[in-house]
């Protein structure tokens, strides 16, 4: 084989190689967290911490997003509205369904995503690069149950009940302003006519969907991590970069599974 | 006794590795040598699992594990220790609960049952009064010896040292030292040391190994080593910034 044909195989082959790398590592980090959250013993208590981490310490943080999310949102569509029918019965009902469907799980998913997603896969990182992850194999303690699994546990929960409040800040947020700008009337505005059973379970199956891909994405990026501080800096882009971007995918597929479950 | 049979190791287009082949008889305490990044801490990694090599096989009491998994790996870990590079003492927990992890999760002790086998090897160490305190606490030289009270608590038969007095102070590097030959002496204990520690090979060692260039150089006494008229072990032994090893 010639040289030139040589350098085509390996440019083209490498990525391949390295993408299929990458993804099988993933998708067998995943795998052997659900197979330990099911079959390994629990440490409830450091659940319970990073719970604390990841859900109490992003409250301030989802409030702003969140809130900023619903009067921007809420004065854009009335704004249209308002150039084609000036009728706003139905923005609130349409502003809630789409909010417990969509925006509220979607938006907290990529918030989470960098602000948890970074600060696991630095710490993660860390810890692989100063071989303090070796250390725990060494002890016969697994990386996955130890590092991984309480985050997964704790990170899945968290999102759910962080993607209600949300709902909670957003529908307020927009309340508000529909209200002082629109002068639509609070109880006109909040109505749950459009909302139905399956817009809560479709937007709760995303919340979960997200709460459970951060920590894996993110903790294999850290487990992965190579070199020194460069390597650690390089986990962190990745997992930040990955985790939005599974969120964004998980997003697409969990509103074609919700319409197909339940288009009837 | 531990074997390496051709071991070979690379990380991408880096090779490491390249056929190194070494035993290291039951009881002995052998040093390995070479310069920053000849291969010689992925070397030993191997033999508790924490790499994999590309080829060769490692025999250990006459047991091929070199295609253990890692579950296949938790009994050789339990009787093959390591003190590794940086200490790697967990930050979240106490001295005491650094060295009482292994026997949580090797042996499945009680708290109270693995607390008092702690003491006692943190006793070893000269450690037992900073017990409740957290590794940031304390300084590198004793945050070493805590990890090498951690590595004893299953009284292995193999231990691991990865650059053990690297950051020690003089008295402390001493310390280390008497702890290996003590281990020899008193329990028979294996030990493979990866270190630069000149003033240590010449009054612990066994054997010395030198890796270069991804294979042995050398594999001889203190005194083989010392006396060799290699350019390369010459230069290494004298601390040369000149002659044929890169620097």
């Amino acid at each position: 084989m010639n040289s030139s044909a040589e350098n085509f195989f390996e440019a083209v082959g490498t990525p391949v190689v390295e993408v299929s790398r990458a993804w099988g590592s993933l998708m067998g980090c995943g795998f052997r967290t659900l197979r330990s959250i099911v079959m390994a013993p629990i440490a409830w208590r450091e659940v319970i911490h990073q719970a604390y981490l990841i859900g109490n310490r992003s409250v301030p943080f989802i409030t702003v997003t969140l809130g900023f999310l619903g009067l921007i949102s809420v004065y854009q569509v009335a704004m249209q509205i308002q150039q084609i029918i000036p009728d706003f019965s139905m923005l609130g009902a349409a502003f809630l369904q789409i909010m417990i469907r969509e925006f509220a799980p979607t938006i907290t998913g990529l918030m989470i995503a960098t602000r948890v997603g970074s600060g696991i896969a630095a710490e993660i990182g860390s810890m692989t690069v100063t071989e303090q992850v070796d250390a725990l194999r060494m002890c016969n303690a697994d990386p996955i149950v130890y590092l991984i699994v309480p985050r997964a546990l704790a990170c899945t929960v968290m999102v759910l009940m962080l993607s209600i409040y949300a709902v909670l800040v957003a529908t307020i947020a927009g309340m508000l302003i529909a209200n002082a700008v629109f002068d639509i009337n609070y109880r006109t505005f909040l109505s749950v006519q459009l909302v139905s059973t399956d817009d809560v379970i479709v937007g709760s199956l995303k919340a979960l969907a997200y709460g459970f891909s951060i920590p894996v994405i993110a903790g294999n990026a850290g487990l992965t991590a190579t070199g020194g501080s460069e390597g650690v800096g390089w986990a962190t882009t990745r997992a930040v970069v990955n985790t939005s971007f599974a969120v964004v995918v998980l997003d697409f597929f969990l509103s074609i599974v919700g319409h197909i479950l339940f288009s009837h | 006794m531990i074997e390496f049979i051709d071991i070979h190791k690379r990380f991408g287009t880096n090779v490491v590795l390249e056929g190194v082949s070494i035993t290291v008889d039951t009881g002995q305490v052998l040093y390995i040598i070479g310069a920053s990044g000849a291969g010689k801490s992925v070397l030993v990694k191997h033999l508790v699992g924490l790499l994999r090599p590309d080829s060769g096989r490692i025999i250990l009491d006459g047991e091929d594990i070199t295609w253990l998994d890692e579950r296949g790996f938790y009994p050789i870990r339990r009787k093959c220790a390591m003190v590794f590079q940086n200490s790697t003492l967990f930050d979240s927990m106490t001295l005491l609960e650094n060295v009482m992890l292994p026997l949580r999760k090797h042996q499945k002790m009680s708290r109270k049952d693995a607390a008092v086998a702690a003491h006692a090897k943190l006793e070893l160490v000269n450690m037992e009064r900073e017990a409740h305190q957290y590794p940031s606490a304390i300084g590198d030289g004793l945050r070493k010896r805590v990890a090498i009270a951690r590595a004893l608590t299953m009284d292995p038969q193999f231990v691991i040292f990865d650059e053990p007095t690297t950051g020690l102070d003089p008295m402390a590097a001493s310390t280390v030292d008497d702890l290996i030959r003590s281990l020899r002496a008193d329990a028979g204990v294996t030990s493979i040391v990866v270190s630069h520690d000149l003033r240590s090979i010449f009054t612990v060692a066994d054997r010395v190994a030198m890796i270069y260039q991804g294979q042995i150089r050398l594999d001889s006494t203190p005194e083989g080593f010392r006396s060799s008229d290699d350019p390369i072990i010459h230069q290494f032994v004298n601390g040369l910034p000149e002659g044929p090893m890169a620097v």
